[in-house]
């Protein structure tokens, strides 16, 4: 029992956690065909709810799963499940039809809309439904009324509302005026975006996964593992101090982590160059400063002539630089993810005398 | 999808219906269950269990004041009544005749008087509209309507003459009927007097009592919003606060809800939660100075006072036990979201400091007093900057002339484990700890502890001792004197524990084996003059004779005991410098300190570690060393230490519960046991000392603690600032810091010495009644030198050489205890003949002198009997208070001899002045003052 415990502790360590994740994502668009199968959604229903209730025999995790505040997202990962296997069954079912010539099932029955009973109906029920839940979860789960707020002893950990909490996770690697203000109203602005960058009409109306591959891998992506597994993470994985805890280890308040991180600048100055670091902020900062510009703006315009030129000849240089630009910052955080993790790196650009980090 | 796609639906329609059902009973059961659960509440079962106690309660009052009736006396009434009746039955063809124009008479007054006030009124309108009228326009322009005013008010007249005439009528016609009736309503008005009370009760029978309509309409869910009969009760207090951090907010107590007869009394034997406060004349009642109108409960209790839910008004349990059964009956568990729960019940004298911070020691508050005296004793503010404590004096010996008084050998094997010496003290052990008890530490203690001893020595002065030869006298004699003259009621001689001695008797060191400890000479100069070598101590002067003295040293010097622990490891050098060198790395870089370490010689080294030990445990807090005058206390400030959240308290490895009381108390078990499991260098380590306490102890200090709090009461919940208050409370700080209460019970404290006589009345006075009794300048003189005022005690008041400062504040002090400050005046006894001669008279009569000395003390007494000598009253007391005592003395002080010869006061059994008991006092009174000659202190 320790032995299985003590594998998903291992396994949830941020790095595996985040990695094995991609690594799911990039099975489940490959070999589609396995994952559309029934027996593999309802199986990871399945699989999920047994580690849930063998989770619960838990004390630590019980806790955590218990907390009035977490119970929604452990009914909304059975969610996400459901639907993104559910997407991809429904994706993949068309995609035979369509190879064999006979069309999306949405487009069969387009001449008619099943209004009533149908819809108005099921939308009574579904009230009807939705509302005996609210009222028994009110009844049953008390809610988590604490002690008096107090300035000097604030919860530890202190947790943003669940669905804030992949933002908080980016807090570990950005700066806050990064991680909280700008890259926050760029996903904003990108999903308000997406329709005017993203012009392919295939996939309108119906599921489809061959047509829209990458589109498909790359919303998925940003949704499934930058967003959602990082609230996960958030929620299930950080205890006090931030600190990162297997989901059957005891929270303890004292646990330490070695922060030993170190600048772009360090590295080059005093690690390769074996020399202190100049006094001269610009000159100090001068590479972290040079790879930013490089990846903002030289970037694109490499990927543009080279691997994505055929994408870059399809949109028009307008839509494909504003969509290479979002989906380079979107790929930010997954870049400096790997940069801490490989190479301890804390900050590519480090000018806290004006409080200005990246 | 479904096979009904065919006719037009994309879902099988039966299937919804069925499904649609089935949710809609879920919603309707659930909607029940909603309501349900916000109907059935714990607290309301409670108020419906008290309603039936309630009832119980009023039943046997009811049958209370049934027995109470006197029953002869009723029948006697009813027959009364009886047969006034018959002579009204006799003339009841008249009466109704009356009856019936008084009817008449009542119906035409109700239309008379409303006539009445209806012209009233609109002349009232008119009136008004005139006046306004006339001021606008001049009394010329407004004649008529003038005209028209004054006829309307005639007709107001009028008419109330009417009223007042048929008013006249019908009291004539009402005397007219009670001529007929009025021997009968004369019975009944006593018979219900007497039944009042049994009434009234069974009318609040019938209140109370249960009905259809309060349960199924009042008190029904749904309907319970309107008037319900079962409702949280709550006590909102502005003027005492609660502390959420941000803000401070009047409390708000709904304990009431469930303690519903907190306050009432009758149910005291009932269980929690209906029990009666134990302590109504202090708390609660309408006349204690807590009324619980204005103090609520969670004040004192502690607890959140706005819950009405056992468990989150986090009450806490008195022991495991309870606990357990709290959990079964009450859901219960350890409080997490409060941050103050609910006081041990015998810690609760803790929140008194809440609003009498300022005075330290309060009166009934025993616990609390004791509890400080143990914070005192133990020296705990030493260390620990405490608000109330500062400024004292140091708990423990002046060291700087220790080289006179110890041998390096005995202070050595003495502070290695102080108890084993002396079970009754005080000082703790410093080395050989939790944390520093294995082998290994073993030459780091003695290394520290042998350089400590050698540093002390080094630095003492000289002291050369007033007689450098003393006599020796006997042990026996000198066992008798400090047996008796009252030592014992700040020191302890017997081998008994410290616990058991407790706070009071712990004041002055205890002088197990004192002999073992100093020479004769050191002994007899300190019992000869103690401030001869320590200007500044506490030590009193009991006026011993020298031959006194020296039979007092010689039977201390005779008290041995072991001395002490031996070391269980020899030192060599190599230690020594280990250790200097770590303790030299914290204050100065690797190579500096190895440096130092090299350029010094073995006995500089000694010293440099001492004095480096003594600064890290602290010795010089609680004794005066030389080099340490300005050094500052090594424990953390403990003044708000109450309000110290949890969060804040490291409980490390120690596996306790991770609460405040938990923490204290382990802290105060082993101090040291935070360390516990952990990898620490030496000068990481814990170094609060072990002062093995008992569990007793132990407790007193947590309640102390748990006193110390965050100030967030506002000025409207303390004591008001008098003068009175300001003497109570310097006078207090004051017994209590000399130790006063060690010999003497004042304001129900302390009095131990009682304990070490045969009877009560050979101890020293309660002082109690001490200013009301005496005149402030005899106790002025008699503080600074006390004589004997019953010779034939043993126990002596000590000369104490206060000065006139304290000693005002003493007297002062008593005079506030019964709110008499006196004020300078002339006694003068009535010395007209007659009024002595019959006090005199009276004097010899009920044989004062009997017990009571008149120069000679009476022979045929058992000491126990004997009183004070009556020559000393015009000097010594208060005439009023001699008035008050021959009154009532069991009344000014419980358990004295003195028989009371009023006992019907005023009225008295003795002939003089015709009975007059208050006369007859009066005269003793001013016999009493014309004595003289008495002994003096002036």
């Amino acid at each position: 029992m320790d032995f299985i415990k003590g594998i998903f502790n291992v396994l949830s360590d941020p790095r595996l956690f985040f990695i094995l994740g991609v690594a799911a994502l990039v099975f489940m668009i490959w070999k589609r065909e396995i994952f559309a199968r029934n027996t593999v959604g309802y199986g990871l229903l399945a699989f999920a709810a047994v580690f849930v209730v063998f989770g619960y025999f838990d004390p630590n995790f019980k806790l955590i799963i218990l907390k009035p505040d977490n119970v929604p997202i452990v009914g909304l990962i059975f969610l996400l499940l459901f639907f993104v296997w559910y997407s991809i069954r429904e994706g993949v079912r068309n995609d035979r039809r369509i190879a064999a010539g006979e069309g999306p099932i949405e487009k069969e029955e387009s001449d008619r809309v099943w209004v009533w009973p149908d819809l108005v109906y099921t939308e009574l029920i579904s009230l009807i439904i939705c509302s005996v839940i609210l009222i028994v979860w009110s009844i049953v789960l008390a809610a988590p009324l604490e002690q008096p707020a107090s300035a000097s002893v604030t919860p530890n950990p202190s947790k943003a509302p669940w669905y804030f909490l992949g933002l908080q996770e980016m807090l570990v690697y950005f700066d806050p005026w990064l991680a909280g203000v700008v890259l926050p109203s760029l996903i904003i602005v990108g999903l308000i975006a997406i329709p005017y960058i993203d012009t392919n009409e295939k996939g309108n109306g119906y599921y489809t996964i061959a047509e829209r591959k990458t589109e498909i891998s790359l919303f998925l992506f940003g949704f499934v593992i930058l967003w959602c597994s990082l609230i996960i993470l958030g929620t299930f994985l950080r205890g006090p101090n931030w600190n990162f805890f297997g989901p059957f280890e005891y929270w303890d308040t004292h646990k330490l982590e070695a922060l030993t991180n170190v600048n772009l600048s360090d590295y080059v100055w005093v690690r390769l160059l074996n020399m202190g670091l100049p006094a001269s902020i610009l000159l100090r900062e001068s590479v972290g400063i040079l790879a930013v510009l490089a990846y903002v703006f030289v970037l694109p315009v490499i990927l543009a002539r080279t691997v994505l030129k055929h994408y870059y000849e399809r949109m028009g240089s307008t839509r494909f630089y504003v969509g290479a630009f979002l989906f380079l910052m979107m790929m930010s955080l997954p870049v400096k993810m790997l940069l801490r993790w490989v190479l301890n790196l804390k900050y590519i650009l480090a000018i806290p005398e004006y409080f200005f980090n990246i | 999808m479904a096979p009904k796609k065919s006719v037009g639906h994309a879902y099988n329609i039966d299937f919804l219906n069925v499904v649609f059902a089935a949710s809609s009973i879920f919603l309707f059961i659930s909607v029940i269950w909603m309501v349900w659960d916000d109907f059935d509440r714990e607290w309301k079962n409670t108020q419906r269990r008290f309603t039936q106690l309630e009832m119980e309660v009023t039943r046997q009052e009811i049958a209370q004041a049934e027995r109470e009736v006197d029953t002869f006396e009723l029948q006697r009434l009813e027959e009364e009544r009886a047969s006034a009746q018959v002579s009204v039955d006799s003339n009841q063809e008249i009466l109704d005749e009356l009856g019936s124009q008084v009817d008449g008479l009542d119906a035409r007054l109700y239309r008379e008087t409303q006539d009445y006030q209806f012209s009233k009124a609109n002349y009232d309108v008119d009136r008004y509209e005139f006046e306004v009228e006339r001021k606008s326009r001049g009394a010329a322009a407004v004649e008529e309507q003038q005209l028209a005013i004054e006829e309307q008010a005639r007709e107001v007249e009028a008419l109330n003459l009417i009223v007042e005439g048929t008013t006249a009528e019908l009291e004539r016609l009402q005397g007219e009927i009670s001529g007929y009736t009025a021997d009968r309503d004369a019975a009944q008005t006593q018979i219900d007097e007497m039944l009042g009370d049994q009434r009234r009760l069974q009318d609040r029978l019938k209140n109370i009592a249960p009905s259809l309509g309060k349960t199924f309409l009042l008190d029904a869910p749904m309907t319970d919003f309107l008037a319900p009969t079962i409702k949280v009760q709550q006590i909102v207090l502005p003027n005492i606060h609660d502390d959420v951090n941000f803000m401070s907010v009047p409390k708000m107590d709904r304990c009431t809800t469930c303690h519903l007869s907190i306050d009432r009394q009758g149910y005291e034997e009932y269980p929690q939660p209906f029990r009666t406060h134990p302590n109504l004349d202090a708390y609660l009642g309408s006349d204690s100075p807590h009324p619980i109108g204005e103090i609520g409960c969670t004040v004192c209790h502690e607890g959140m006072g706005q819950s009405v839910s056992f468990r989150d008004a986090v009450h806490t349990p008195r022991d495991d036990e309870q606990a357990h059964e709290w959990e079964e009956q009450h859901h219960w568990e350890p409080p997490h979201y409060w941050d103050y729960p609910m006081l041990p019940v015998g810690m609760t004298e803790a929140s008194c400091a809440k609003c009498h911070r300022e005075e330290v020691f309060i009166p009934r508050a025993p616990e609390l007093t004791l509890a400080y005296g143990t914070y005192e004793r133990a020296g705990c503010y030493a260390c620990h900057k405490t608000q109330g404590f500062e400024n004292l004096r140091k708990p423990g010996p002046n060291l700087t002339k220790i080289k006179s008084k110890l041998t390096p050998e005995w202070v050595a094997d003495w502070i290695r484990e102080p108890r084993a010496v002396k079970p009754a003290t005080w000082m703790p052990q410093v080395w050989y700890n939790s944390n520093s008890s294995s082998p290994e530490d073993a030459a780091r203690n003695e290394a520290e502890l042998a350089a400590v001893v050698e540093y002390l020595f080094d630095q003492s002065e000289d002291y050369v001792p007033a007689v450098s030869s003393p006599p020796r006298g006997n042990a026996e004699r000198g066992k008798a004197v400090v047996d008796q003259v009252g030592c014992l009621g700040c020191h302890v001689t017997e081998e008994t524990d410290r616990a058991a001695a407790g706070p009071r008797r712990t004041f002055g060191q205890p002088l197990q084996g004192v002999g073992t400890k100093t020479t004769y000479t050191w002994l007899y100069n300190w019992v000869r003059d103690p401030k001869h070598y320590s200007p500044e101590t506490f030590m009193p002067n009991l006026r011993l004779t020298d031959r006194e003295v020296a039979d007092v040293s010689t039977y201390l010097a005779s008290l041995t005991s072991k001395s002490g622990t031996a070391a269980p490891v020899d030192v060599d050098q190599q230690v020594v410098d280990d250790v200097l060198l770590g303790y030299l790395k914290s204050l100065m870089p690797s190579r500096d300190a190895e440096e130092k370490l090299g350029s010094m010689d073995p006995h500089a080294k000694q010293l440099e570690l001492g004095e480096q030990a003594i600064l890290r445990y602290g010795c010089f807090s609680c004794h005066e060393i030389k080099g340490f005058e300005d050094a500052q206390a090594i424990g953390v400030e403990l003044t708000e230490e109450a309000s110290k959240l949890v969060t804040r308290l490291d409980f490390a490895f120690v596996d306790i519960p991770h609460t405040k009381l938990a923490w204290f108390t382990q802290k105060l078990h082993d101090p040291r046991s935070f360390d516990q499991g952990r990898v620490l260098e030496a000068d990481e380590r814990l170094r609060m000392p072990n002062f093995h306490l008992s569990e007793e102890e132990i407790q007193r200090l947590v309640t102390a603690i748990m006193s110390f709090q965050r100030n967030v009461q506002p000025r409207a919940a303390l004591p008001p600032e008098t003068a009175r208050n300001e003497f109570l409370s310097v006078g207090r700080n004051l017994t209590q810091r000399r130790n006063c209460v060690g010999c003497h019970s004042i304001e129900g404290n302390g009095g131990d010495y009682v304990n070490l006589v045969e009877e009560e009345s050979l101890a020293p006075p309660p002082l109690t009644p001490e200013g009301a009794k005496v005149q402030a300048d005899w106790l002025y003189a008699f503080l600074k030198g006390p004589i004997s005022i019953r010779p034939w005690l043993d126990v002596r008041m000590p000369t104490f050489g206060l000065e006139d400062d304290h000693l005002n504040g003493v007297i002062q002090y008593f005079q506030a205890i019964p709110g008499q400050v006196q004020p300078f005046r002339t006694i003068e006894p009535v010395r007209a003949s007659n009024e002595t001669a019959i006090g005199k008279e009276l004097f010899e009569l009920l044989r004062c002198q009997q017990c009571h000395v008149l120069g000679e003390i009476p022979a045929d007494q058992p000491t126990a009997n004997l009183a004070p000598d009556l020559r000393m009253s015009p000097e010594r007391l208060n005439p009023e208070w001699i008035d008050d005592w021959m009154i009532a003395p069991l009344r000014i002080q419980p358990g004295t001899r003195m028989p009371q010869f009023w006992p019907n006061h005023p009225k008295s059994d003795f002939p003089h002045f015709d009975g007059d008991g208050d006369r007859q006092i009066r005269a003793i009174r001013d016999y009493l003052l014309t004595f003289e000659g008495g002994p003096s202190p002036n």
